[in-house]
């Protein structure tokens, strides 16, 4: 499990939380925290105070998948190919399984026509899916995804569950405003003001949420 | 007001954008899968790009602005005061239009990415320029912040405003709809009579097509409560 301690760090205060394998969702306004408690977990930032551990592991010495919010910020390589291979390469696989793993998972994400292609030129989303073909490129024990889904299309988001329900790496933990996307998680975190507000199964924390705009539109209109 | 965009032709690679389209005062929605060229196409017509061939005309547009999809690569001022200040504008209205908790003297580049983009929408939406460019505008919003947008595009008194969003759950009522495939723009004319047509629709809107619903004659606000009834 994802275990969490009297973190503190910034204005997020979470005295203790603990998360099953499986996929959790996080949700609420901006500013509410959202985005710093992802980064924690993923170990991008290092709390003042508290720890998080994932299966009793620091997050620096699982292997993470990190889909940052801001897509090509993590970007490092120039080419979508040496980009895709960089956590295969850095951790000195075979150059011949590098290739193939490369080519396959751009394929699973329909993205092998960007692979010669510089990263500059891309389009919002398609950055987004080099992004997320390189965290998923490793095999992540857990797949961190910040708002993901606010730069993607529906027939591009279809592909993206199809594969992840082929590949599900043990955790998956995902920040949207896509609250029927949200619907879909196994855990949703409702965040406000630093903290965790609320948690529960999608259908228990969306009853009570039932009067606000946070209720999905699917829940809404069918 | 009026913007034309004359045979456009830019080719990057094998990728090519080919297009020729008009645009009237009202508020146009282009929707599009990852890659169809929409971010290209928001440049064309806000001049940031030229195409290889091609004119894009415009007829009585003397202000134009192009919200990017990432907003945090065009701050320019070093606090939130200096980032309002850039647009001409004055901080106290704009901070209270945003909608967000912080103050003049702070890193803009702190705020989280919702907050930022409030923050520029809001500046954006106060300058009411004739051509109004958006793209992906609600990416990172949340609903209290997606809601606000919409009401911000509808209050719009005049000019020109083009939307190129992938926004399934808040949409504001939009005059015209147009959709952006493998580089080509296809109008698909007035919103009343195309919503039928309409392949990018949101999932309850397709739904609900699927259903049997008649959603001609109909703004995309009504088609709400359209669904609603149709349920009941």
């Amino acid at each position: 499990m994802i275990g969490i301690r009297d973190l503190r760090y910034r204005s997020l205060d979470i005295p203790g939380l603990t998360l099953d394998p499986g996929t959790t969702a996080v949700i609420g306004p901006n500013g509410s925290g959202k985005t710093t408690f992802l980064e924690l977990c993923a170990g991008v930032a290092a709390p003042d105070s508290g720890t998080v551990t994932i299966d009793g592991e620091r997050p620096c010495d699982t292997t993470i998948g990190w889909v940052c919010e801001f897509p090509d910020r993590n970007m490092i390589f120039s080419r979508v190919s040496d980009e895709l291979a960089s956590p295969l390469r850095f951790r000195h696989d075979d150059c011949r399984e590098v290739v193939m793993q490369v080519e396959k998972m751009a394929e699973n994400l329909g993205i092998s026509s960007l692979l010669t292609r510089d990263i500059k030129g891309l389009s919002g989303g398609e950055k987004v899916l080099v992004s997320l073909a390189t965290a998923l490129v490793a095999a992540p024990h857990l797949l961190i995804m910040d708002e993901t889904d606010s730069h993607l299309d529906q027939t591009t988001l279809e592909r993206i569950r199809e594969y992840l329900s082929r590949h599900m790496p043990p955790y998956i933990l995902y920040c949207t405003q896509d609250m029927d996307a949200a619907a879909s998680a196994d855990h949703l975190l409702v965040f406000g003001g630093g903290r965790v507000a609320d948690q529960g199964t999608p259908d228990a924390v969306f009853e009570r949420l039932r009067d606000t705009c946070f209720h999905p539109p699917a829940r809404r209109f069918f | 007001m009026r913007l034309c965009l004359q045979e456009l032709h830019l080719r990057r690679g094998s990728w090519e954008l080919a297009c020729t389209a008009g645009f009237r005062d009202g508020v146009h929605f282009v929707s599009g899968n990852v890659g169809s060229g929409k971010t290209t196409l928001s440049m064309l017509c806000a001049g940031l790009i030229l195409p290889e061939s091609g004119r894009v005309m415009t007829s009585g547009i003397s202000t134009r602005a192009l919200s990017f999809q990432f907003p945090e690569y065009h701050v320019t001022g070093s606090t939130i005061g200096k980032e309002i200040a850039s647009w001409g504008l004055q901080a106290e209205t704009v901070l209270e239009n945003a909608g967000i908790g912080a103050g003049e003297g702070d890193d803009p580049l702190t705020l989280s990415r919702g907050e930022l983009k409030r923050l520029e929408l809001a500046c954006i939406f106060s300058a009411e320029p004739d051509l109004l460019i958006l793209d992906e505008p609600f990416s990172s919003l949340d609903c209290a912040g997606k809601h606000r947008l919409c009401h911000w595009i509808e209050e719009r008194e005049r000019g020109i405003t083009i939307l190129f969003s992938h926004e399934r759950s808040v949409l504001p009522d939009v005059d015209c709809l147009w959709e952006m495939e493998g580089g080509r723009l296809t109008s698909l004319g007035k919103t009343a009579g195309a919503i039928p047509h309409w392949k990018d629709a949101p999932h309850y809107i397709s739904t609900a097509l699927e259903m049997g619903a008649d959603l001609v004659n109909i703004s995309l606000k009504s088609v709400e409560e359209a669904v609603c009834r149709i349920r009941d």
